[in-house]
């Protein structure tokens, strides 16, 4: 605050109700922070080792592509199980558990209610990765179902919906006791998503793997089921922490509230029909895949509106993105957003897709959405909350820069690898005269890109994981700040 | 089949209606008026607009 000592006594005055104003939301922000620790502390902690787990399962899987005979002596690592293990340890054991921990967090945050203390939202965070760990065990075992993104065996999925339950309700009760008043945006995202997708993998695990219903139904389901776990689940998480950490970081908000509101809005009416274009070619109903194409480029809408909004709130304020670890991973993450939505939209348009289906290209499209955008943003979300719940600064710059910059190598060098060689591939492949096998050699040389690529990142996985591990274990330093971080200097300049 | 079909199409349009009557409520209990004041309800007094609040740890600028 600008005051001057020489300040008549009415300003004074005014000045102390500031300070008390200022002293309460201080006191407010700490307590929402402090009843988060442990839990969301815990989500974070075990989405890493998770995404650890789900690191060397790709490495393994990207390397038998192209050495097939890697690894191959043991039934539980061949590339059948090693495959589906990596997408379910990194859909499910690093990405939503990150999610739950980041949508719990912001919630509480947003509505200034403290999360629930007590044994319910631990035996929600046990059972999730209980879950994940006996359904990951599983397909290695030899039990997948062969569903992609549901292949953990029925046994494992009670575990996770007992989880989503426990964590829905938690969300549900915050919004009902959030202080009055306007609800924003990334509260919307967070309610929406939490309610949302237990609904979907409910469904999803009923009619798939509980009490499989009969062959022919079984793709639309499970391609609309896969589709809307980004866009239900990831998507809306992700987009609530952009609009909260975005206009926070350089202190300015949102650009325009309205075009955040449409973008919520006609995410919530239109995503629920995504899906059934990746059954383009298929022998379903035509109409089931054209509605599904319409409502694909459709989301041409909120991609745009969110692009514009976030471009138009950063713009002046591009240079944060030196000082702030946080920015730099939510603006890469934004970008990405931008860039993996216009993707997906045009691949769902029939010419386009007699050409990508069926290739790496889907496979680095996959990429660029769960790992430039949601990843990435998840990454910044967590670089902003485990300071402020442990009242410590990471405990080093260097480990924080390496953490980025080989993170967008990594996916950089894996998206145009799978692009250029999915593209490729799917030329061939559309020409009757070429072999199978001819084809197959073609795109070696960008499956070996991809495994680099891989390494790259697991790299910058340890680097994050070393980086977590010194904070918790207190070897950085404690700040003495509520938001535990100091000011850039050129805002101390104006401040007294 | 037609099971199936019926569930799904249950929970797709379930999902829809929810987002309808979540906007019907919204338009109702005034969400969509004075949006300058939504889109500020991050900030408070001890962050306050204008105060960014993150930066490399031990960064000097």
């Amino acid at each position: 605050m600008s005051v001057s000592i020489a300040q008549p006594i009415t300003t004074s005055r005014a000045q102390k109700i500031g300070e008390s104003d200022h002293a309460k939301n201080l006191v407010e922000r700490q307590l929402v922070d402090l009843s988060c620790k442990k839990v969301v502390s815990l989500l974070f902690a075990t989405s890493l080792f998770w995404l650890l787990m789900g690191s060397a399962l790709a490495i393994a899987a990207s390397m038998k592509l192209h050495m097939p005979e890697f690894l191959g002596g043991s039934d539980w690592l061949t590339f059948g199980r090693v495959r589906p293990a990596h997408l379910n340890t990194m859909a499910y054991g690093w990405v939503s558990t990150a999610c739950l921990g980041v949508g719990l967090w912001l919630m509480s945050r947003l509505t200034r209610v403290e999360l629930r203390q007590g044994p319910l939202l631990w035996i929600g965070a046990i059972s999730w990765n209980i879950g994940i760990l006996v359904g990951t065990a599983g397909i290695l075992r030899g039990d997948s179902t062969s569903i992609e993104w549901l292949e953990f065996p029925y046994y494992a999925t009670p575990f996770l919906l007992i989880s989503f339950a426990i964590f829905m309700f938690e969300i549900i009760r915050m919004m009902n006791h959030r202080q009055p008043g306007h609800v924003y945006i990334s509260q919307w995202y967070v309610l929406a998503a939490f309610c949302w997708f237990p609904w979907l993998y409910a469904t999803a695990t009923i009619l798939l793997v509980w009490f499989p219903v009969q062959a022919p139904a079984m793709p639309p389901i499970n391609w609309w089921f896969a589709h809307n776990a980004l866009g239900l689940w990831f998507t809306p998480v992700c987009l609530a922490a952009a609009y909260y950490l975005i206009p926070k970081v350089i202190g300015k908000p949102i650009h325009s509230y309205y075009l955040s509101m449409v973008g919520f809005w006609s995410l919530a009416f239109f995503y629920a029909w995504n899906g059934m274009h990746h059954l383009i070619g298929g022998p379903f109903p035509a109409w089931l895949i054209s509605a599904s194409i319409a409502a694909s480029v459709m989301m041409l809408v909120p991609v745009i509106t969110v692009a514009i909004n976030h471009h138009m709130t950063m713009r002046g304020s591009f240079d944060a993105v030196r000082w702030s670890p946080t920015l730099r991973f939510v603006v890469f993450a934004a970008m990405s957003y931008t860039l993996v939505s216009i993707q997906g939209s045009t691949a769902a348009i029939r010419p386009l897709n007699q050409i990508t289906h069926f290739t790496h290209y889907t496979v680095g499209h996959a990429h660029l959405g769960m790992y430039a955008f949601v990843t990435m943003m998840l990454f910044g979300a967590i670089y902003y909350i485990m300071p402020r719940l442990w009242n410590r600064e990471w405990p080093s710059a260097f480990l924080i820069k390496s953490h980025f910059w080989l993170c967008v190598l990594g996916i950089s060098l894996m998206t145009f690898s799978l692009s250029i060689g999915g593209w490729i591939q799917g030329w061939e492949m559309n020409k009757a005269e070429k072999g199978f096998m001819e084809i197959m050699q073609i795109t070696i040389p960008y499956l070996q890109a991809r495994s680099v690529s891989g390494g790259i990142l697991t790299l910058a996985h340890l680097a994050f994981v070393l980086s977590f591990t010194l904070l918790l274990m207190g070897w950085s330093p404690k700040g003495g700040r509520p938001t535990l971080l100091a000011q850039p200097r050129h805002t101390e300049t104006v401040s007294t | 089949m037609i099971l199936a079909g019926a569930l799904v199409l249950i929970v797709l349009v379930g999902i829809t209606l929810s987002a309808v009557i979540s906007f019907w409520w919204a338009a109702e209990s005034g969400q969509f008026k004075h949006p300058e004041e939504s889109a500020a309800s991050i900030f408070d007094p001890s962050e306050p607009i204008g105060e960014p609040t993150d930066k490399f740890p031990r960064s000097e600028s």
